[in-house]
């Protein structure tokens, strides 16, 4: 197949397979291929599936995931595997996790589930790893490395003043902005874990990081933060490319550090304002991001959506699929740094990204 | 035959164009609307108008004989063909779509119901070619006719200052568009009470029904009405639940289709006037945006209660079905699954059956007096 | 301390006395006044963040608080605007109103219900700092 970043100029060569695999992506330039065979994986995020009384869910977040299964299972040829960033339950409920469960059985594809604080603080993860599985592992893919974190850990000494108390344990992580709310981790041992798992990984293996927190630390105040995220990229240095992508912040993110490249997932529910829109938001780090546009909250979901990354040996594109607002495309430009391909030039922004 | 007076609401508009010659013309706007939008290259002359509406009018330009644009977009009927569902062409065939008012289309931004057109006169030259519509094989024909009748030949020239030798489809759509664009109705019921303050022009259950048109109804975010004026669109495309039932089974088959079909140089009027499945892609056809499935353009409002059957398959044959559907979150029985493409704007409103039947009151307020006397689709629970 | 309080609230009567004579008498507060307000203001701010967080606000059991963490992107700095959802020119209180029937599925309250005073004080209060930019979208 012959590549060409360019999607229109794709479209000339008419073959059913390329005419179908545009729907939401530009493949990139593999000339520079090292052995890895281009893949697309979807990622869904954050369906905060809501139950308010008995069967009864809060529609729009249903909808929302609802949609977002039904426009995956679309995708022709079908993406190798789909990501559940997590957070699939909003309050931690075993009625909330079970509901998603049943709705994501409906994706063609096979499923790779992260964990969220959502899913965890009601009972640390047991009913959620009883449906899911384990809360860190890793696996390869067509020559890259996969790793999955529980990002959302927090100090033992937190932990055990809620031990007696689980609803209130969950009641201090659901809302962003809460006073006393723990600032994640992903802790020693998980680190430690990950030091073992990278050591058989060869310095030129792309790898890619699946974490429901940003894996940086972007603001507090919002826990949009992961406390030990310095010692994490220590880890991923030696290593020539890596991608984290996250979720837990409902927008659209992406940057920089070093050789790790971080893209956001974006919610299926609801889109999050930025943190730097908080006046009394004190050290926020700004996002390198052209931000979304703006949301109208008529349109239910707008502003939320899910993603859908090519992989590519060199290049990474990840396509933002947003509810009511225009699709985003961010690819990996020739400097290594992630780069909207729409709204990159100043001149090209919208009054949509400045009127927040 | 020209009847301004049948067309304008204002004496000075008809005096302006009298006197105006070949200059262009601006054109006011009735009570509720807002000035039309008129291009550059295209300004309104009467003469143009006239011309215009005669190859609205003309059945030679199909393929029998018998087909005009006015087949489909009658003036008495309000420039549609109610009561039929979806549009007949030569020899009665069938396309898919419901004919749209030409009332006001002057000022939508995109043409036809999933906006392929990218403006009046772009549409125009479609139908023509179309095997459902006119069914001409080509557009020969056309300016054969045009450059050969006395009637044409004279109206072409004081139009356009130009030789029949020089006359081809850009005047031909240009002529036509500008007679659309003078196709202004305002002035309705509502339009006395909400823009120029007259306190009896609606009913008590028309007033309440715009209570709910702008709260519980959640109306007003799409068929927009604001304090200058009430274009009733907002010029997007939405799927409101219409029609995807039928494909939505089988909706990765349809779109792969579509999508291989068009990257290879496919007819996209033709095909979604003769495909059942191509048609109920709606917007997508055109932007290939997921968000657009299924979603169509929103009709105004203005005249709705002469217009039925509605929406863009003519599938609901009264307002009140119309308002039950909107109800029920976009299908038509409360107990029929929801697509999972329908847009977010949508979902069950909870209204109460006075509300509905206010609603429905206010939606019949809406009509313009040059078409106070045609029936309306008041039949319903 | 004490003393330095005792100090200024002496200081202050000396001035209020001062300022007595009839000629000049306008609003004669006090610090204690002031605090006193103040704290009543707070007590209403801290009521709105209770009801910013309260799944029992809506319908739905959905919060303000989810959408806008800490009242951010609800800009009452800018009212009275254009509400394109409302498609008028509206105050504060009719979008939190908006914002009740559509997102949160729930009921919508009277102008001086005191929630919908202590959720427009909350809001503000989040803001408080921002310049006023009325009008902009």
């Amino acid at each position: 197949m012959t590549i060409d970043s360019n999607r229109r100029a794709f479209l000339r060569h008419g073959t059913a397979a390329v005419a179908a695999a545009l729907l939401p992506v530009t493949l990139v330039d593999v000339a520079q291929a090292r052995g890895v065979e281009p893949f697309t994986f979807a990622v869904l995020s954050d369906a905060h599936l809501q139950q308010m009384r008995g069967a009864e869910f809060v529609r729009s977040w249903d909808r929302g995931l609802r949609r977002a299964i039904a426009e995956v299972n679309l995708l022709t040829p079908a993406p190798d595997f789909v990501v559940f960033g997590g957070d699939l339950a909003h309050a931690g409920r075993r009625d909330e996790l079970d509901h998603g469960a049943e709705l994501l059985s409906a994706l063609r594809a096979p499923v790779r589930h992260v964990v969220g604080e959502h899913d965890y603080y009601l009972d640390l993860g047991n009913a959620w790893s009883q449906l899911f599985g384990a809360q860190w592992y890793s696996f390869d893919h067509k020559g890259v490395h996969f790793i999955v974190l529980n990002s959302v850990l927090t100090d033992a000494a937190w932990m055990d003043a809620y031990s007696a108390r689980p609803r209130e344990r969950m009641e201090a992580v659901i809302g962003l902005g809460q006073a006393g709310a723990p600032a994640f981790q992903v802790g020693d041992a998980q680190r430690a874990w990950l030091a073992q798992d990278l050591r058989v990984v060869s310095k030129p293996t792309p790898i890619v990081v699946l974490s429901h927190a940003p894996l940086q630390r972007l603001y507090r105040g919002w826990n949009f933060w992961t406390e030990d995220s310095d010692a994490v990229h220590a880890l991923l240095r030696p290593f020539d490319r890596v991608t984290v992508i996250y979720g837990h912040v409902h927008q659209l993110q992406y940057s920089r550090v070093g050789n790790i490249t971080f893209f956001s997932a974006m919610s299926t529910a609801w889109p999050y304002p930025y943190p730097e829109s908080y006046a009394q938001a004190v050290d926020v780090l700004p996002t390198l991001s052209i931000p979304e546009n703006r949301a109208d909250p008529f349109f239910e979901r707008d502003g939320a959506g899910w993603q859908f990354i090519n992989l590519a040996s060199v290049k990474t594109e990840l396509y933002y699929n947003l509810y009511n607002n225009p699709a985003r495309s961010v690819i990996v430009n020739a400097h290594g740094d992630p780069e909207d391909t729409t709204y990159a030039a100043a001149a090209g922004r919208v009054p949509s990204q400045q009127h927040y | 035959m020209w009847r301004p007076d049948l067309y304008l609401n204002r004496p000075s508009i008809l005096l302006a164009w009298l006197l105006s010659g070949a200059g262009g013309v601006c054109v006011a706007a009735p009570l509720g609307l807002p000035p039309v939008p008129v291009p550059a290259d295209n300004p309104i002359t009467e003469i143009k108008v006239a011309l215009g509406e005669k190859l609205f009018r003309d059945p030679r330009f199909s393929r029998t004989g018998a087909v005009s644009c006015s087949t489909c977009h009658e003036p008495a009927k309000a420039f549609t063909d109610s009561p039929l569902e979806t549009s007949e062409g030569v020899n009665h065939l069938s396309g898919t779509r419901n004919a749209p008012t030409l009332a006001n289309v002057a000022y939508f931004k995109q043409m036809f119901w999933d906006g392929r057109a990218r403006d009046l006169e772009d549409q125009s030259r479609h139908p023509f070619v179309n095997p459902v519509e006119m069914g001409l094989a080509d557009r020969a024909p056309i300016i054969a006719l045009v450059r050969t009748d006395p009637d044409y030949v004279r109206m072409f020239r004081e139009a356009f200052s130009k030789e029949p030798a020089e006359i081809g489809m850009q005047e031909i759509m240009k002529a036509i568009a500008t007679f659309e664009r003078t196709l202004l109705f305002g002035d309705s019921p509502f339009d006395r009470w909400y823009y120029s303050g007259e306190r009896g022009a609606l009913s008590e259950a028309a007033q309440r029904g715009f209570k709910v048109f702008m709260e519980d109804g959640r109306c007003q975010s799409c068929h927009t009405i604001e304090p200058a004026y009430a274009l009733f669109t907002d010029n997007r495309f939405h799927n409101i639940g219409v029609g995807i039932q039928r494909v939505e089974r089988d909706l990765s088959r349809i779109q792969s289709a579509w999508l291989t079909a068009r990257a290879r140089g496919i007819n996209v009027d033709k095909s979604v006037l003769s495909s059942g499945t191509s048609a109920e892609l709606g917007r997508f056809v055109i932007s290939e945006a997921l968000d657009d499935i299924g979603a169509f353009k929103t009709p105004t409002l203005r005249n709705v209660a002469v217009t039925p059957p509605y929406m863009h398959d003519g599938s609901l044959q009264t307002l009140r079905e119309v308002v039950d559907f909107y109800d029920h979150g976009g299908v038509p029985d409360a107990t029929d699954p929801v697509s999972d493409f329908v847009s977010g704007g949508i979902r069950p409103l909870h209204l109460t059956d006075e509300q509905l039947a206010d609603l429905v009151a206010f939606l019949e307020s809406l009509t313009s007096p040059a078409f106070a006397g045609l029936a309306t689709a008041t039949k319903g629970p | 301390m004490k003393t330095g309080c005792r100090k200024a609230i002496l200081a202050g009567v000396i001035v209020a006395t001062a300022l007595a004579s009839p000629a000049a008498a306008a609003d004669p507060f006090s610090a204690e006044d002031v605090a006193h307000w103040q704290s009543q203001f707070m007590d209403v701010v801290q009521t709105g963040r209770a009801l910013w967080v309260d799944p029992k606000l809506g319908a739905n059991n959905v919060t303000c608080g989810q959408c806008h963490p800490n009242a951010a992107d609800t800009h009452p700095e800018t009212y009275p605007k254009f509400q394109k959802q409302l498609g008028r020119v509206v105050l504060l209180w009719e979008m939190i109103n908006w914002c009740l029937r559509n997102p949160l599925e729930g009921r919508a309250m009277a102008p001086d219900d005191a929630r919908l005073i202590a959720l427009q004080a909350y809001m503000t209060y989040e803001r408080r700092g921002t310049a006023l930019d009325p009008g902009k979208h």
